[in-house]
């Protein structure tokens, strides 16, 4: 009997990646075991008044440093029913690429008026929107140059999802050679956020960033 | 999936690396120790307390620092807590089965209740680590001297080397009333641990 799943493939240029990629091929869950693999998260969360909001610490504080704009979508499962009432995590680096993580050793300017840290929770449609502060990308690996290209990262968590992701934008130059972009191939497209025009919003620029959570993602149909 | 909602089905967005930077903000003290609900309150879940603690590791030795690990598991009568199950008579309303971790180093210790034998399983806590580096990758950690691990379906499809690298063993501690069971956790390279194909087969 072999049970032998997918090979993870290794991001080129990614140190992390060679150093923690298992290297045997995943084992397939036997059909009986299937179901003890997929967890059903409780739906908690103490969520800051203003936390969709990154562009400012609170309401009455100074606009960040940076172009603001908006991200919104929809959660969905792959028959395109909406997942509702999931949390939404969301971290992204400055205007200057800088995360204000105690880990983030980079060096580059902090900003006093970004946090860069939020959470929201996804409507009975399964629609979720926030606005940040578009990240600056930086030189994730010095020695060779390799940058890691605008993005932001968002967790989705609760019933029927559980999937970490990164929304990416249109036309950065070094979207082609991120090690993440590079194993997702075709894929990548699915990643980029769409831009659209906010007349009546105060940033600008929105991005729309549907997520459809599936396969190994989608661990639980209500 | 039937042929027809095949075709029809909408393209998943790609899972990405976690990244090193995920908010340690965000943690949740009630999804750190599953045998209480909230710190405070009176109130937990039924069963014996352990503790599993171990390292992750990456392909050299090192420790896997910055990683979120994620716990799930049924309760101490075997019923996960599932939509489906919210009416079973063996359900523990102070047991919703799920705990987070954001370990700094990549040493992680969870406090829960020993899983119950699930239908057709011998008791397993199913471990999800995200991190820097890789997407998801998931396994189930067992315990030694479970009567129902002799058939069990996933430590079956396993060789006897493999089915020992998914065994915590107990190492004679309590912690608080609770006994320590160990396990590391090798991501790559020698002695890598087995992770398992969450697709849908």
């Amino acid at each position: 009997m072999t049970m032998l799943g997918r090979q993870i493939a290794i991001g080129p240029t990614d140190n992390t990646s060679d150093q923690r990629t298992p290297r045997k091929r995943l084992h397939l869950i036997p059909h009986k075991a299937r179901e003890s693999f997929v967890p059903v998260i409780p739906a908690r969360t103490a969520i800051r008044q203003n936390e969709w909001d990154l562009t400012r610490i609170s309401p009455e504080r100074p606009r960040a440093e940076g172009s603001p704009i908006e991200v919104s979508g929809t959660l969905r499962n792959e028959n395109g029913t909406p997942l509702r009432n999931a949390l939404v995590e969301i971290w992204n680096a400055n205007h200057h690429g800088r995360y204000r993580h105690i880990e983030d050793h980079s060096g580059l300017k902090l900003d006093e008026n970004f946090f860069g840290m939020g959470r929201v929770l996804v409507d009975g449609d399964g629609n979720y929107r926030f606005w940040t502060i578009s990240p600056g990308a930086y030189l994730a690996r010095p020695d060779i140059g390799r940058w890691r290209p605008k993005h932001i990262h968002l967790s989705v968590s609760g019933g029927s999802a559980r999937i970490i992701t990164q929304m990416y934008f249109p036309g950065e130059p070094n979207n082609e050679k991120d090690p993440m972009a590079i194993l997702m191939g075709d894929a990548f497209e699915r990643n980029i956020g769409k831009p659209y025009e906010t007349p009546d919003q105060d940033v600008d620029q929105g991005f729309r960033f549907d997520i459809i959570v599936g396969g190994r993602n989608a661990v639980f149909f209500e | 999936m039937t042929q027809e909602q095949q075709k029809n089905a909408l393209a998943p967005t790609n899972e990405d690396t976690c990244g090193p930077y995920f908010p340690i903000c965000f943690r949740d003290e009630g999804l750190e120790d599953l045998t209480r609900i909230d710190p405070g309150v009176v109130a937990g879940a039924s069963g014996k307390h352990v503790i599993l603690q171990g390292k992750v590791l990456d392909r050299h030795g090192n420790l896997a620092n910055g990683i979120v690990i994620e716990f799930w598991q049924a309760n101490s009568r075997g019923i996960y807590h599932t939509p489906a199950n919210l009416g079973h008579p063996d359900i523990d309303p102070w047991f919703d089965g799920y705990g987070r971790q954001r370990s700094a180093t990549g040493e992680y210790s969870f406090r829960t209740i020993m899983p119950g034998v699930a239908r057709g399983r011998a008791p397993n806590i199913t471990v999800t680590i995200f991190s820097d580096g890789i997407n998801r990758i998931v396994t189930q950690v067992f315990f030694p001297n479970q009567a129902a691990n002799d058939a069990d379906p996933l430590l079956l499809s396993l060789d006897r080397e493999d089915r020992a690298r998914l065994t915590a063993r107990p190492d004679g501690r309590t912690g608080d009333g609770a006994e320590v069971y160990v396990l590391d956790i090798v991501m790559a390279g020698d002695n890598e641990t087995p992770f398992f194909d969450d697709l849908a087969s």
